[in-house]
């Protein structure tokens, strides 16, 4: 049972949030917060995969705003997209160097920090805007640091290094 | 057209998350944060705040390492002592400062609130919000401790912020510096009314409304104003001003305040059992 995938998954997705909430939480770097849970969808689109990276997002996401004060979902809403391009971007590729992982990670956070700072202003929630760019850094800096590490256990959960990534078929 | 099935099967779970999450969005507003989705918010809050409670005091010590501070257990208990007494000591000085106006105007204004008379509730820090974009703490008392949404927050020194979320467990606080903070003040030397909002942790919080003739000090104190339809008790010492100045042309001076309690270091609060209206 414990190498069951489902059983895996949402252990590791519950480590995430622990560590998001209980660990991170209490750690600001220029004044700024990490925010692992958006590894939890790069990591799985880059393991498992388009509709896995967004799927696992959607779960990370909802765990995430139960403990924020913004909108139910708005959170979910941003990492399954991440985890869809992430997946979208990996696709096709037939194996992951570190520092593809790496600079995936990077980019991919900060865009995820962008797309949450735009989708809450559509939806009038306060921000302050000047702060942005620090957030966008620390945020991508920690999860590129912590991408190599992320996929591994996502992969571990997962359960193979190609489960269901497609490959491009070769048309004579 | 194996390759064509598989890519629609991707998007129509995007598009299925999506709209999922659209829906959810749409009736999170609805409900205004008094509905189904708020309930069982806070009750996934409640079930999992004693294992992040247990992982957090695990935890701690590393994470105070990230402060910088040698020693860190065997300063602390000297250092929170020192800090109170700190504290207390400087809202005495600025409600000093208050109260002699007050005082003159105590016939005029009867039925003014005053904070010593409101029964409170002491609460501890137990989490910061892990987001970029809230400035929020969660205290370790709730519902079953007679907290509501609206109570205001207060440290020795002087206002933290106001319950915004509450299970039966624990309590979410807006605190003063979130972007969406404002809170009605007034500046003790003059009297004179006006808003301060919040503006991002480690900001100086504008102060707004303040008319260009009226004389701002440097250092002067802030109170909250108490008024009518307030969301705070009066009184309550908010913080001092740090600089002010007038733009050529402007209806109003600018004017930024510091904070005096230090919201980075929250440990111990207390929440008035006080609603506005009340």
């Amino acid at each position: 049972m414990t190498s069951d995938p489902r059983f895996r998954v949402p252990l590791v997705l519950l480590v995430a949030v622990l560590v998001h909430t209980a660990v991170t939480s209490r750690v600001t770097v220029l004044g700024a917060r990490p925010d692992v849970l958006l590894l939890v969808p790069i990591a799985a689109g880059l393991a498992g995969g388009r509709s896995r990276g967004a799927a696992l997002g959607f779960a990370a996401g909802l765990a995430a705003d139960v403990f924020l004060t913004s909108p139910m979902a708005l959170s979910a809403l941003v990492y399954s997209l991440v985890g869809y391009a992430v997946g979208l971007i990996q696709g096709g590729l037939l194996a992951l160097s570190p520092l593809f992982t790496v600079l995936t990670a990077l980019g991919a956070s900060a865009a995820g920090v962008l797309l949450y700072a735009l989708a809450a202003g559509v939806l009038g929630q306060a921000l302050v805007v000047g702060r942005l760019p620090v957030v966008v850094l620390v945020v991508a800096l920690v999860n590129a640091l912590l991408g190599p590490p992320a996929l591994r256990a996502m992969r571990w959960a997962m359960g193979s290094a190609r489960l269901g990534r497609w490959q491009p078929s070769i048309q004579p | 057209m194996a390759v064509y099935r598989r890519s629609r099967r991707h998007r129509f779970v995007l598009v299925l998350l999506v709209l999922t999450s659209i829906t959810v969005i749409t009736l999170d507003f609805r409900d205004q944060g008094d509905g189904t989705l708020e309930s069982l918010r806070s009750g996934l809050r409640d079930a999992f705040a004693p294992l992040q409670a247990v992982v957090g005091k695990v935890v701690s010590p590393v994470t105070n390492l990230f402060g910088g501070v040698a020693r860190y257990s065997g300063l602390r208990s000297e250092n929170e002592r020192l800090r109170r007494q700190l504290a207390e000591a400087r809202a005495d000085a600025l409600k000093g400062a208050d109260a002699e106006r007050e005082r003159r105007l105590l016939l005029a204004l009867q039925g003014l609130d005053f904070v010593d008379d409101i029964r409170s509730v002491p609460a501890r820090v137990v989490a910061y919000a892990p987001s970029n974009f809230q400035v929020t703490v969660e205290l370790n008392r709730g519902e079953g401790h007679r907290i509501a949404v609206g109570m205001p927050v207060v440290t020795e020194a002087g206002l933290v912020g106001r319950v915004v979320e509450v299970s039966w467990e624990r309590c979410t606080v807006l605190l003063l510096s979130d972007p969406s903070s404002a809170v009605g003040v007034r500046l003790a030397g003059s009297g004179e009314v006006g808003v301060v909002r919040g503006a991002g942790p480690r900001s100086p919080l504008p102060l707004d409304l303040i008319p260009v003739e009226t004389e701002v000090s440097t250092g002067e104190v802030v109170v909250t104003s108490g008024l009518q339809g307030g969301l705070f008790p009066a009184q309550i010492p908010v913080g001092r001003v740090r600089t002010a100045k007038v733009e050529p042309g402007a209806l109003a001076q600018e004017v930024r305040i510091d904070a005096v309690v230090d919201f980075g270091r929250l440990e111990l609060v207390r929440v008035l059992l006080w609603k506005p209206g009340q």
